[in-house]
This record gives structure tokens, C-alpha cells and sequence, in this order.
């Protein structure tokens, strides 16, 4: 199965402005998982890019935060979530059927219980 | 609205005015710039930002506390002199003793004379107008012969949370039509589709203006993002911008940041025995208006601000052609084309901007356009608007520095609603 991740980065990342609770490490074993990875912000896109660089991971998608239906466009998967600290951050996933996280949830990363089997994407919780 | 001891020269007609050449701008210091106050470190806490950069101001002319015989400043930033806690972040005082926010979210005169030790003021005023109106008061008061030494004082902060988020859960009056869309910005995003509409442009438009001033920026050692963020910012960046209201990308506003400036103002006389050259002030008029109905239209806008350049002009005797140095605000950067239309500079007309962006405004090149980056190249402080024009005069902004002739700078900010100009000379004449 392809599953991907979408982690916004202000209050979301440890690297973000202010720091959230998903750490560098964190972000690194989704990957290693088997997880598409990628960032969906409203940092400038060369800042993603520059962010990603930092953490020495290679992202499957850079986007702004309003791009994110872009973003499923263009990465095929089986299930899709972003994880986010703001309105928008959930207002973007409902808006493209994406699973979500409030950032405090995806810092225990709840991914890490999925079966990359055999999985059925959650339906996003009234906010 | 004249206010205090009616200082500002916005009555017209203002005439040249009568201390042309007697106040000298001639020295500037700088605090760290650093994104937020975590609320609890005092050595990052705007008060100690602000006396780093009083006594980086001071040393920067060769003078000492005793020479200062006046501090004008705006508490935090804001208008009116109100608190930086008490605009956007709301937060209880320590436990006692403290029963203030004075040198933590703001700063006084008072609390700076208290904690660094001047013993010599003789004029103390927390205005607490925006830097350009700061600049244009210690202007009048050392031609005045209120003080003949000013440090003036500008900190501006930002807490954790959200930034100018509004309180309250209703919205009454004139507030139910914008703030239900949230703290000012539609209307700036109105205006500019209005100005879009009348002249057949479109927000793509602004690509080169905002990512060359944050080009000047990083350029600028005190800029948020010289410091912190100092990668390139590239039209790519800024047309993927998210919308924040129709018409406002959110790569139009500036970011929110904490950092203090301070400047030494002092007469023409004083100014000789300083380190460094002196900047004559020429002239400083201020206007603030009134919206004709609910909210501000293209057509407010640009009766206001026609009028507050016409003022400038009249002021101090320029015309268009003589301005070298031009610092135009950008706090939203979709309004800084009003003013270059309405002061007219390198000969732009109304509804020209955008053709003059999409032309050479590099910082090398004929036209140099805030030439410090502005807010949207340094962060929310706004002092660059001052700093620069400074520096270019003076012929120290180093990789900044302009080729083309740096004599006579204007400088001028906050809104088109609301704003005052600086007019700046290398000759008191």
C-alpha cells in the first residue's frame, strides 16, 4: 500500500517557527517505514526545500498549504493525511478528503500503528 | 489630527518649514532581532533590546549618556503608545513586585532613564506614533529648542500566539463588515483589487517588487531573515503564496518580529563635534484621514495620499526629480505603489507601478527601491525605513549602498490612512 504523510511545518516540525512536537527522528522513521513524505506549509517553497535539506531527507512533494489537493493529484497513494497546528492546516485536509492530525496528535505518531498491508484511510473528525 | 503639543505640520498649506537644516539625524544602533519574546527571559525581552540599542546609537556617534537631554519613543510599537501586550497578546504581570509592563512588552523614557542612567533629560515623550512620525516630533522639538540631544526609541515586538488577533467575539459598527474576515486584511486586499480593476493589473504583478526587496534585505545586517533565514526568496515563492483574503497573499505581509532601534538626533551645531556625517531634516508633515463610507476605497486612497505628497513637496521645497533615495512603507507590500504614484518618483504615474516593478529596480541598478529591503526584506520593524536612507546618505550601507547619487531621501510610512513623511538632506540647505 502507499500511504502518504503531508506534515505542515510552523508548530508542527521541531525545525518550525514556533517548533512543534514531530521531530527530525520522527519524520525519518516514517520514512523509513515505507511512508510518501512531503511538506505542505505556508513557508515559502525554497525554505521546504531548504528545511528538508536540514533534516537530510528527500520529500516526495514540497507544496504550499492551499496546494494540497495539487498535492494528491500528483502523488498517487491508497491513503492520504496531513497533520497541522492551525484552522487551515484542517480546513486544507477536509477540503481534499485527507485524513488529519492536530499536530499534538502526529507527535505520537499514530502512523506508526497502521498495518502498510492492509489499510483504510480515517475519515477526518469534525473539528 | 494635530495631538500633544501640536507638533506635526499637517495643515495646509505647511509652507517650507521653519527648522529646514537646524535638526540633524546622525546616528542609529540596533538591537538583535529575534522572532519572539518567550515571555520570560529578560535579556530578550524588549526593554533589554532597547537599551542595546540605545548604547549601540550612542557609541555610534561618540557620546555619552550625559550628552542626552532627550528621549522620544514609542513604547512598543504601537499607536498610541499602547503596550505590545495589550494589542495582541494579552498576558498577566509577573508576580510582585512587578505591577507593569514597562521594559518587558514596552518601553518608557522613564523606565530607560531609570535603568541606564540618564541624568540629564530635560524632555521625555512616549508619542507612540509609528518611527516616522517619531523622527518627524524630535525634529520639531530640537528645532523647537525642546532638547538639542535626542535618542529616539523605537522597540517592536511580537509574543507567541497569534499576531493581531482581535479578542472579541462580536463585531459592531463598521467592524461587521471586515472583521468577520479577520484583523485588517480584506480591506487591504480590497483596495488592491479595486486599484487592479481601475488600471488593468493583477497581483502576479508585485513579484519583482517583493522579491527584490527581499533581496536588499538580506543585505541588511539586522534583517529578520539576514539572520535567520537568509535564503533566497524567488518569484516561485511568492506566487505559490496562499491567499489570506482576495487579493492579499500572505507573502504581502510582513512577519511579525522583536527587535529595537534606537537614533541620535541632535542640532546642526552638536552634530559637528559626532562621529559620524550629519543628515539635515529638511521637512516632516503627517496627515491621517477619514474613510468616506464604511471602508477604504482605491479613490480614499489616493486623494490621501496625493495630498500627504503634495504636503512633502510643499514642505520642503522638492520636487520629484530631486528625491535620490526613496523608503516608501510596505508593511502590506499591495499598498506601496500608492505612494510612489502619488509621489510621483522616477516620473511613475498613477497605475504605473507595476510596469516600473517589471523594469531594473535592483539595488544597483537606475531606480533603487528601498533600497533596505523594507518590512517585507527585514521583518516587522520598520526602522530600515529609516536606517537606510541614513546610511545611504551617509555613504556607509556598505553592499547596500546605491550607485546612483545618495543626497536627498525620502522616507514615509505607516498607511495611506494615516502617515508621515521624512525628508532628509546631505546639506542643511
Amino acid at each position: 500500500m502507499a500511504i502518504l504523510l503531508s506534515f505542515d511545518i510552523d508548530g508542527t516540525l521541531e525545525l518550525g517557527d514556533p517548533p512543534g512536537g514531530v521531530t527530525t527522528e520522527m519524520v525519518r522513521k516514517a520514512h523509513e517505514v515505507g511512508f510518501i513524505i512531503g511538506s505542505c506549509s505556508d513557508k515559502p517553497l525554497s525554505v521546504q526545500r531548504k528545511i528538508w535539506e536540514d533534516m537530510e531527507l528527500t520529500p516526495a512533494f514540497v507544496s504550499a498549504k492551499h496546494q494540497l489537493g495539487k498535492v494528491k493529484r500528483e502523488n498517487p497513494a491508497d491513503a492520504y493525511y496531513h497533520m497541522g497546528d492551525r484552522d487551515t492546516d484542517y480546513l486544507a485536509a477536509k477540503d481534499n478528503d485527507f485524513g488529519f492530525w492536530w499536530a499534538h496528535e502526529a507527535a505520537e505518531q499514530p502512523w506508526l500503528e497502521f498495518d502498510m498491508n492492509n489499510h483504510e484511510q480515517i475519515p477526518i473528525s469534525p473539528m | 489630527m494635530a495631538r500633544e503639543v501640536n507638533w506635526e505640520r499637517n495643515h495646509d498649506p505647511v509652507g517650507i518649514w521653519n527648522g529646514r537644516g537646524k535638526a540633524v539625524l546622525i546616528g542609529r544602533g540596533h538591537s538583535p532581532t529575534d522572532r519572539r519574546w518567550d515571555g520570560e527571559t529578560l535579556e530578550k525581552s524588549l526593554g533589554a533590546y532597547m537599551m542595546i540599542a540605545v548604547q549601540n546609537a550612542l557609541d555610534d556617534v561618540g557620546i555619552g549618556l550625559d550628552d542626552v537631554d532627550g528621549i522620544i519613543g514609542s513604547a512598543g510599537g504601537q499607536g498610541n503608545g499602547a503596550p505590545l501586550s495589550d494589542v495582541w497578546g494579552p498576558r498577566p504581570y509577573f508576580d510582585a513586585p512587578y505591577d507593569s509592563e514597562d521594559g518587558l512588552t514596552h518601553v518608557t523614557g522613564q523606565w530607560l532613564r531609570q535603568q541606564m542612567g540618564f541624568k540629564n533629560l530635560r524632555y521625555i515623550n512616549n508619542h507612540g506614533d509609528p518611527v516616522w512620525n517619531l523622527i518627524g516630533q524630535a525634529a520639531q522639538a530640537i528645532a523647537d529648542g525642546r532638547a538639542e540631544t535626542v535618542v529616539v526609541t523605537y522597540p517592536n515586538g511580537n509574543l507567541p500566539g497569534r499576531y493581531h488577533q482581535d479578542p472579541s467575539n462580536e463585531a459592531r459598527g463598521p467592524a461587521v463588515w471586515p472583521n468577520t474576515w479577520g484583523w485588517g486584511l480584506s480591506g487591504q486586499g480590497f483596495t488592491f483589487n479595486q486599484y487592479c480593476q481601475k488600471y488593468g493589473t493583477n497581483h502576479d504583478r508585485m513579484a519583482p517588487f517583493v522579491v527584490q526587496e527581499r533581496k536588499n534585505g538580506l543585505l541588511w545586517e539586522h534583517s529578520y531573515y539576514a539572520q535567520h533565514e537568509p535564503g533566497e526568496f524567488t518569484e516561485e515563492d511568492y506566487l505559490n503564496g496562499r491567499m489570506i483574503a482576495r487579493d492579499l497573499s500572505i507573502f504581502d505581509c510582513d512577519r511579525p518580529v522583536l527587535a529595537a532601534a534606537a537614533y541620535v538626533m541632535t542640532t546642526a551645531a552638536k552634530a559637528q563635534d559626532m562621529k559620524q556625517k550629519p543628515v539635515y531634516i529638511l521637512d516632516h508633515t503627517e496627515s491621517q484621514f477619514t474613510p468616506r463610507s464604511l471602508v477604504q476605497t482605491i479613490d480614499d486612497t489616493e486623494e490621501w495620499t496625493d495630498i500627504q505628497a503634495q504636503r512633502s513637496y510643499n514642505g520642503s521645497g522638492l520636487k520629484p526629480e530631486d528625491i535620490d533615495v526613496f523608503a516608501p512603507y510596505d508593511g502590506f507590500a499591495v499598498f506601496t505603489q500608492y505612494y510612489i504614484e502619488a509621489f510621483g518618483w522616477r516620473g511613475v504615474k498613477r497605475g504605473e507601478a507595476h510596469d516600473f516593478y517589471a523594469g531594473d529596480i535592483s539595488l544597483k541598478g537606475p531606480n533603487p527601491l528601498n533600497s533596505g529591503g523594507g518590512n517585507m526584506g527585514t521583518g516587522r520593524m520598520r526602522t530600515v525605513f529609516i536606517t537606510d536612507p541614513l546610511e545611504q546618505l551617509q555613504g556607509r550601507a556598505g553592499d547596500r549602498q546605491i550607485t546612483t547619487k545618495a543626497e536627498v531621501a525620502v522616507t514615509h510610512g505607516v498607511l495611506p490612512i494615516t502617515a508621515g513623511t521624512v525628508v532628509m538632506s546631505t546639506s542643511p540647505d
